[in-house]
């Protein structure tokens, strides 16, 4: 009989097998079980660096037990946390990109910390006073308090400065203004006929690094990129965001110091490390790459203003996701706590080229002695006092995007910057219509 | 069988009263029950994890909501007229388009030439098929990873080598009149040698003996591959085609990891409009939409190539 007893047996076996893999043992008493999802934006050592981090935490921790799940990118981390919310089973912690909190905030899908900074005893202003005033504004929504800066970055100017010397420079003077970047820029750029074979400066275009880099320029022109306490509104049709658009795009097509079309991060780091592009401005994340790689001297500086000295922040916040458990949430909390205080902070700091958010981290012994050695790191800090929040809109990313795509095309000498700039308001009007529909033009 | 007694076949029965039908239906499904049984376990989860999704994906096309507090609500087709209207789609489809085509027809240019020079067994031959086929063991993310430093602007090995030759260095990846190309370059170098195993499985069947008559009628290398080799290939090319239309469509691996679509969508391809859809405007609908467009056109590609394919293999 070819239906035999073994089959059944085999099927019956396959069938039990699968309802076991459905329904896990229910967990009995004992240290609650957390998850923690966390991104690798730079390289692979973070993710053996993290893997310490939690596993320190679990020691001195016994009534918790953390696991560090690795979620890829910032996008898929977002993807990834998304996805366990709609699933019912959200981690009780994320180390989330600091400009999605906005969005998510407007989706329902992040959990209020208020009330567990309440139960600490502490006020909301007490407990956001560790960390640098730049970092709070992508951390608050609503006055309420959604997330805690983890690591934290802005936009450098990196000097070639053995180059600098060559063209007559002083590298320990470098340029603070726009005017004199250029001239710098001009100086610095080495031509053989038409050809250029070292140019003067470098700045990245591609997702996501574009629209920082236009928020760094629209900044040091005196504008704002977006409206900071709502999220529907972007200024991209505006004379700082035009002015910052054509200085961009004079370097690459009138004074032609700037390498033509859209240059992704990597490549002008690259470019920077092989001595092609002389200068270029890049995140402070970049900086550990740079000490590592670099064969030549190299100074970092404030990126220059135009009317004043601003930029945008960047990095990442820890959060708990909407629809976590109340004892998950203390004991995540738990967490957060530890993995933003001055020691850890100050660790994580060295060991990644971010700053650290907590301003006491950089009292801690370990870290006055690595600053005396690396000054560098030290321009990154001193520039905090000029940094301001990172734009961040209901649809961060497709708002973003309506801008970066008009911009690429400015680049590549398609298009002239106002008619982009216009171009890009429309879109991104369009993409926040809906948020608009139900908040500013919801009239009684 | 022999062609002479055809009415033998079971298939002249067919013609009996309803009843009987029904009953040799279930007859048949009693023979064949301890097979599905067998299949039960797979069929478990391909419904759990293919066709489960698929319906989720045809609710999900049906349903949006207006603003982002609101409710969802059933809209019916809006969401794939939303699709058809968005210029961003319609530009992801005429790149696709262009990509399809302009990987298709080099890669299998190049397999069936490949495959030509390269059909006679023996240790030379080996080493170079090895070789051409190495592109298809690496994965696409990987490969992509490499390309990004060929592709570097001024620094890396292509314009190294080709900045001798022009005045101007071109931004492989970040002119928006070029990017596509490039992309394109790395599908083809990727898939050649695949598709020339293919070719290779081909030419293996092209029979012997007609070859050797068509060698003592005193027919030349190109009169052979003109009238017997390549008519003799044509399923090898209408299979190899549905493929390398189908990975069009389905591989976006090296425009995630290069170009993330950019720049200013020149290399936006259909899936990864749909994975922006989905995960950058956090719009199922749709994306969900636009997904079973996609579907559409490929289960009619597929379908349509495979009778074609079919009626050419019963034919005389």
């Amino acid at each position: 009989m070819l239906f035999s007893r073994r089959l059944m047996l085999g099927l019956a076996m396959a069938g039990s097998f699968a309802s076991a893999l459905a329904f896990p043992a229910l967990a009995g008493e004992g240290p609650t079980e957390i998850d923690l999802f966390f991104p690798v934006p730079v390289d692979g050592k973070l993710a053996r660096d993290m893997g310490s981090l939690i596993k320190e935490f679990n020691e001195t921790h016994p009534d918790v037990k953390a696991t560090a799940v690795y979620t890829g990118s910032y996008d898929d981390t977002l993807i990834k946390t998304r996805a366990s919310i709609k699933a019912g089973k959200p981690p009780a912690a994320v180390i989330m990109s600091a400009n999605f909190l906005l969005d998510m905030q407007i989706e329902n899908e992040l959990t209020n910390l208020d009330p567990l900074i309440a139960a600490d005893g502490t006020s909301k202003e007490k407990f956001l006073g560790q960390f640098f005033p730049a970092l709070q504004g992508n951390a608050v929504i609503n006055r309420s308090v959604y997330g805690v800066p983890f690591h934290n970055s802005t936009p450098l100017l990196y000097i070639n400065a053995d180059k600098a010397k060559e063209a007559g420079l002083d590298p320990n003077k470098p340029p603070q203004t726009w005017a004199e970047l250029t001239d710098w820029a001009k100086k610095l750029t080495k031509r053989e006929g038409d050809k250029v074979t070292q140019w003067g400066i470098a700045i990245p275009c591609a997702y996501d690094y574009c629209g920082w880099m236009m928020e760094t320029l629209t900044m040091s022109n005196g504008g704002r990129y977006y409206n900071e306490e709502f999220g529907g509104e972007v200024y991209y049709d505006t004379p700082s965001m035009l002015g910052a658009l054509s200085w961009w795009n004079d370097l690459v097509s009138k004074h032609k110091v700037h390498p033509p079309g859209a240059t992704p991060g990597p490549a002008v780091s690259t470019s920077f490390i092989s001595g092609n592009a002389a200068m270029m401005m890049l995140s402070t994340g970049s900086l550990t790459y740079v000490r590592d790689n670099a064969k030549f001297a190299y100074k970092v500086a404030f990126i220059p203003r135009n009317v004043r000295n601003a930029v945008p922040i960047g990095g990442a916040s820890l959060i708990v996701p909407a629809g976590v458990e109340a004892d998950k949430q203390k004991a995540a909390w738990t967490l957060i706590k530890w993995m933003t205080s001055p020691e850890k902070s100050a660790w994580w700091s060295r060991a990644t080229g971010y700053f650290a958010p907590n301003m006491a981290a950089y009292k801690t012994p370990d870290m006055v002695d690595f600053l005396s050695k690396n000054p560098d790191a030290k321009t990154a800090v001193e520039q905090l006092d000029v940094a301001k929040p990172w734009f961040a809109t209901y649809k961060t990313v497709p708002v973003r995007k309506n801008l970066e795509d008009e911009v690429m095309l400015v680049l590549n000498g398609k298009k002239q910057p106002k008619e982009a700039l216009a171009a890009a308001q429309k879109a991104a009007d369009e993409t926040l219509k809906p948020y608009n529909a139900e908040t500013s033009l919801k009239l009684p | 069988m022999s062609l002479a007694e055809p009415a033998a076949l079971p298939v002249a029965t067919s013609a009996a009263p309803r009843l009987h039908i029904l009953k040799r239906f279930s007859n048949r499904f009693k023979a064949s029950l301890p097979a599905y049984l067998l299949l039960l376990p797979s069929l478990v989860f391909l419904a759990l994890f293919t066709y489960g999704a698929m319906g989720r994906v045809v609710i999900d096309a049906l349903y949006q909501r207006a603003t982002p507090k609101a409710p969802v609500r059933f809209v019916g087709l809006e969401n794939i007229s939303a699709v058809l209207a968005d210029p961003a789609f319609t530009g992801a489809v005429v790149n696709n388009l262009i990509y399809a085509v302009g990987t298709a027809v080099p890669s299998i240019g190049l397999a069936l030439l490949f495959a030509l020079a390269l059909s006679r067994t023996h240790a030379v031959n080996s080493a170079l098929r090895a070789a051409l086929f190495l592109p298809v063991l690496i994965p696409m993310v990987a490969a992509s990873a490499l390309f990004l430093f060929i592709f570097l602007p001024n620094v890396g090995l292509l314009d190294y080598y080709i900045g001798r030759l022009l005045p101007v260095l071109p931004n492989w990846l970040g002119d928006p009149d070029i990017a596509l190309y490039a992309i394109m370059i790395i599908t083809v170098w990727k898939n050649a040698g695949y598709y020339m195993l293919f070719f290779l499985a081909g030419l293996q069947a092209v029979p012997e003996d007609v070859m050797e008559a068509a060698h003592l009628d005193g027919a030349g290398p190109y009169q052979r591959l003109r009238h017997i080799i390549l008519p003799e290939l044509k399923p090898t090319f209408l299979f190899v085609t549905v493929i390398a239309i189908l990975n069009a469509v389905t591989q976006v691996d090296h425009v995630f990891v290069m170009t993330q679509g950019g720049p200013s969508n020149s290399t936006n391809l259909v899936l990864f409009y749909i994975y922006q859809q989905a995960v950058e405007h956090y719009d199922v609908g749709k994306a969900s939409a636009a997904t079973l467009l996609t579907l559409a056109a490929l289960m009619g590609l597929t379908a349509l190539s495979f009778r074609t394919m079919a009626n050419r293999e019963g034919g005389p």
